[in-house]
């Protein structure tokens, strides 16, 4: 409906708390990271320009950039795998039974786990798993393996990896959810004409089913890069990136740099530095991986 | 197209062996909330002593055997009891963790529940109105406000939590509610709005009109006509928005440099990081404790919410 005068003025008047809000807890936030990281200072301290003196020295001296990052692209490529095929195969499996009632018990199944707070996860696998009387260390030790034992988290060799192992096996439930509602989309027509060729099994799925989640598989792709490039709360609950810097990640140490050096300025640049990469990521996945249909955003 | 037995069976394996491997460490942590530190270290495959030794004593009684038996307080000195008095000693020991866990836990789980519905009816709120106005009426500058919100969704937390500590210490606001509720309705209402104004779209507009013609305004045809119509979506967006706050752990913990208003989430990170960490049965009860608002919210909200996912209410 077209509006003019007062009920216009109404209008604005509804939206109002929204946009106040929004200037004050995003943008606000947003134009101080960018100004911000041209500063150095402590909050309350005095502040002192440096110009882009912070980001040369993260991107030039710091001697935490180079392993750092490699980490953190480390743990996102691994992400990014094991999202794309393992909830996509339980999705293909759940969907692939005859009776909706079982279909829908194990959708429920896996939704279980979301019940869970994050942060009690990781203190489930930091204190229950990967400890040094923790389930792998036991299983190990009953395998009579006992010299294979060792602190998974704190051994420099192991420690990245046992990290990117947390949620093992991987079956997120958003995932699950989504891969499900894609292949529920196929029509059925798609999979007699399929079977009218004589494709089967493997060959099916691999040829059929993921040409057409494409989409699907697509949003993944890109929420577990935006998400992998600026995870680090659980590495403060696991390693707090130790040992050494065996799984520092840029995000973790923008945190420590701001938390616990109160070097605040410099902790703008690297969230500025990440947010750049994300947006690069995020605009070459819009820009080269368009498919016909548009993608579907959350 | 019929499925044989062997490959239906396949499936149900395969499935259940994810299933099983998902849920494996659930299962560790539930029964190491009934057991001690030492059943921990020395036994950590077996089920908690303390309901063994109940449910023998259970079946000792049962058989009728009326003799007297020893039981050892925590000061370690051994007394001899009637059965039904030991039985009732165990299982007090079985529940020492989750008692000595909800007694710590106790005021985060009241901060958390005071923030997240707090936030969540300020998301759902603003988001349902500020969509509505967007979806059905053109004004100036309508467009330009759309994509003013929509924008916020591409500034990462990873860009804006440095500055909003900084901002909200200079508002004054650490150690009060207000300094996780305001950010995180300005935040999700953004999410909110998104999916509210695609629903409202599909909306006819002759469903408006005629309340329109009836002389109804704002504040009615939004409690008549749109609250009403939007449930399914607002068990998405509450959910999706509960889940959020229930679990955010870092901006409480940060923002609460005092300790005064932790909520769950940062409650638990802050447990382990104190001389409670080294007691296992409380801090994995004080996890499942954690759990059980979410177990409650998916119990009532999973059917609507899984259809919500499902049928489109989160697609473009």
């Amino acid at each position: 409906m077209r509006l003019q005068g007062r009920s216009t003025l109404t209008c604005y008047g509804i939206i109002l708390p929204t946009m106040v809000m929004l200037l004050t807890f995003v943008y606000l936030p947003v134009v101080w990271a960018f100004s911000k990281s041209f500063y150095a200072f402590e909050i309350g301290g005095a502040s002192r320009f440096v110009g882009l003196g912070n980001y040369s020295e993260y991107l030039l001296e710091d001697p935490t950039f180079f392993p750092s990052l490699a980490n953190m692209l480390l743990l996102t490529l691994f992400a990014v795998v094991v999202r794309l095929t393992v909830p996509l195969i339980v999705a293909k499996l759940i969907h692939s039974l005859p009776r909706e009632r079982w279909r829908y018990v194990y959708r429920l199944v896996f939704l279980v786990p979301i019940v869970v707070p994050g942060v009690a996860v990781q203190l489930i696998w930091a204190g229950l798993i990967y400890s040094d009387s923790g389930l792998v260390n036991e299983f190990l030790r009953w395998l009579d393996l006992s010299h294979w034992t060792h602190g998974w988290l704190s051994d420099p060799r192991t420690a990245l990896v046992c990290v990117a192992m947390v949620g093992f096996p991987f079956v997120g439930a958003f995932e699950v959810l989504i891969y499900y509602a894609g292949l529920s989309a196929i029509p059925q027509s798609v999979h007699e004409a399929a079977a009218i060729e004589g494709a089967t099994g493997m060959r099916k799925f691999l040829q059929v089913d993921v040409p057409l989640v494409l989409s699907q598989l697509k949003l993944i792709a890109i929420l577990t890069v935006i998400g992998s490039v600026q995870g680090f709360q659980s590495l403060i609950i696991l390693t707090r990136g130790g040992p050494g810097f065996k799984t520092t990640v840029p995000g973790l140490w923008m945190y420590y740099n701001a938390f616990s050096f109160q070097r605040m300025g410099y902790a703008c640049s690297i969230g500025v530095l990440l947010f750049l990469l994300i947006l690069t990521l995020t605009i070459l996945n819009l820009k080269y991986f368009k498919s016909s249909e548009t993608v579907q955003g959350i | 197209m019929r499925m044989s037995r062997a490959r239906l069976c396949a499936i149900h394996a395969a499935l259940l062996t994810f299933a099983a491997l998902t849920l494996l460490p659930f299962f560790f942590l539930v029964n190491n909330i009934f057991r001690t530190n030492a059943e921990f270290y020395h036994a950590f495959f077996s089920f908690p002593k303390a309901f063994d030794q109940a449910i023998r004593l259970t079946g000792r009684s049962l058989a009728g055997d009326e003799a007297p038996v020893e039981v050892e307080d925590d000061d370690g000195q051994t007394r001899e009891v009637s059965k039904a008095e030991g039985i009732r000693h165990h299982l007090a020991r079985a529940g020492q963790g989750p008692r000595r866990a909800w007694r710590i836990v106790r005021p985060y789980m009241i901060n958390s529940l005071i923030v997240s519905g707090l936030t969540a009816l300020g998301v759902i709120l603003f988001g349902s109105t500020t969509a509505y106005i967007l979806s059905r009426y053109r004004f100036l500058g309508h467009r330009a406000i759309f994509l003013l919100i929509l924008s916020t969704m591409m500034f990462p937390g990873v860009l804006t939590l440095v500055p909003s500590f900084m901002l909200v210490t200079k508002m004054r606001l650490l150690n009060t509610y207000w300094v996780m509720v305001l950010p995180y309705v300005a935040g999700g209402q953004v999410f909110a709005i998104f999916v509210f104004k695609s629903f409202f779209d599909g909306l006819p507009e002759e469903l408006f009109e005629c309340a329109r013609i009836d002389g109804a305004g704002h504040l009615h045809l939004y409690l008549s006509i749109v609250l009403p119509l939007s449930k399914p979506v607002i068990a998405v967006v509450l959910v999706m928005n509960v889940l959020g706050t229930w679990n955010g752990w870092l901006w409480p913990f940060i923002t609460n440099p005092e300790g005064t208003h932790h909520v769950i989430a940062s409650g638990l990170y802050v447990m382990a990081t104190t001389s409670h960490a080294s007691n296992f049965s409380t801090m994995f009860a004080a996890y499942a404790i954690a759990s059980i608002p979410l177990l409650i919210l998916f119990i009532y909200a999973t059917k609507p919410f899984i259809r919500g996912m499902t049928s489109g209410a989160l697609k473009a």
